[in-house]
């Protein structure tokens, strides 16, 4: 399916799944599971919960299709920010397990690396169409602002967390998640 | 200060709700107002949509073959069946109330053509006229509309069974499903217990190809050509005449 075609026909599922209708939600598991799964990876960086939080996902959707989005239509956007936040409250309750350093399947020694993280989804995301603008006013924000907001959409980690892992003082955090915040609006206020 | 009522300031806390940032007792008062204030969410919602395409923007992954297997099994689904003819979804377990609706609709309506038409030595006053008869649920499974209309009419008739709440600035609009779920708009609505729906063209016409109606909310006076958000009412379209 062509991708601009996408948003329309999750919208279209979505509204049926909210009805009961097993063949939509099935559809819609097609259609955008790949994309959620992607979601799911980003944050809990493990193949295994991700898939697990895939399914919390969908058994959710099935169980209470309109729960938790007050004000905001059912939506491709929509389901992505679910599964972001189903992962993130994953990721905590499992938080005092998870080291900064660890060993992956093939041996090799992983480190969580905050400036390559903030800098690969930026490029993935100055090359879509449709994240383009976000991207361009992500990419407005100085370096380590920028990594701090991108560490805490992807990850959910609190100002705390991100003092500790990018070695800043709290305050400095502080105010830097609320000066990108507000330029990030501004800018995407000014694109539109 | 009364933050709240300052709009940049509720925006860049709904930007820090959203990304997550906000916490403890700060995260635990701005869902309290949450839950009442529609433009806190609206601005949470806001920010999900301005920084949704910093997800959308990862690469796809394909999940493992079981997990839908997993899914399906946790949530006591069949296994998916191939599309079926219209006869055989009319066969299809439907909500008791519906089911109960549909034959009231089935079994009473033909007594009562009867009576009003003659008696049942008339074989042209034994049946229906040709209709289209839509009997809709509500998303709990309650019947809510009965709607129905000649074959070759232009009114098309809706009994309110069970209400839902339409808010202001908003109506509902009628849809007509065919046999992939694909809706075509049909017409806004009016409100009221018992209404009648005028159309453009012949009911053969306007619903050649529905297989289910439904209705969704939309905004007033919009012309949408897709639902905006879930429908509220949903059932199938029953074909009321013999297929030669």
């Amino acid at each position: 399916m062509p991708s601009d075609e996408l948003p329309k026909a999750v919208a279209q599922l979505l509204s049926r799944v909210v009805l009961r209708d097993a063949s939509a939600l099935q559809r819609l598991y097609q259609l955008v599971a790949s994309r959620l799964l992607a979601v799911a990876v980003r944050v809990v960086q493990d193949r295994a919960l991700a898939e697990d939080v895939l399914q919390e996902v969908f058994v959710h959707l099935w169980n209470r299709p309109q729960t938790g989005a007050p004000g905001q239509s059912l939506s491709l956007a929509w389901l992505c920010v679910v599964t972001r936040n189903r992962a993130i409250d994953t990721l905590r309750k499992r938080r005092p397990e998870t080291s900064l350093h660890w060993r992956d399947a093939d041996g090799q020694e992983q480190v969580h690396d905050a400036a390559a993280e903030g800098a690969s989804p930026l490029e993935q995301l100055l090359a879509e169409e449709d994240g383009s603008r976000l991207g361009r006013c992500i990419g407005e924000i100085d370096s380590e602002p920028r990594s701090a907001v991108l560490l805490a959409y992807y990850e959910g980690l609190t100002h705390a967390e991100l003092a500790q892992r990018l070695a800043r003082p709290l305050g400095t955090v502080k105010a830097w998640m609320r000066r990108s915040l507000a330029r990030l609006r501004d800018c995407m206020e000014s694109c539109t | 200060m009364m933050w709240h009522h300052h709009p940049r300031l509720v925006d860049l806390l709904a930007g820090e709700y959203a990304l997550g940032t906000l916490q403890g007792g700060a995260r635990r008062r701005f869902e309290k107002l949450l839950a009442r204030r529609p433009d806190l969410a609206e601005a949470v919602a806001r920010w999900n949509e301005r920084m949704a395409p910093v997800l959308l923007a990862l690469p796809p992954q394909t999940p493992a073959p079981g997990t839908w297997r997993a899914i399906e099994q946790r949530l006591g689904l069949q296994a998916p069946a191939a599309p079926m003819a219209w006869w055989r979804r009319l066969l299809q377990p439907a909500p008791a109330g519906a089911l109960a609706l549909g034959l009231l609709v089935g079994v009473m309506l033909p007594s009562l053509w009867q009576a009003q038409h003659g008696g049942p030595d008339t074989p042209a006053s034994t049946q229906l006229p040709e209709s289209y008869v839509g009997v809709l649920g509500l998303a709990d499974g309650r019947p809510g509309l009965v709607v129905s209309s000649l074959r070759q009419g232009r009114t098309v008739d809706i009994k309110r069974v069970a209400a839902v709440p339409v808010p202001a600035g908003q109506v509902l609009y009628l849809w007509s499903l065919d046999a992939s779920g694909q809706a075509s708009p049909v017409a806004p609505l009016p409100q009221g217990p018992f209404v009648h729906l005028q159309l453009g063209a012949p009911a053969e016409t306007v619903f050649a190809k529905a297989v289910e109606l439904a209705v969704s909310l939309e905004r007033k006076d919009a012309s949408p050509q897709a639902p905006s958000g879930a429908y509220v009412y949903r059932g199938l379209c029953g074909k009321l005449w013999r297929v030669p």
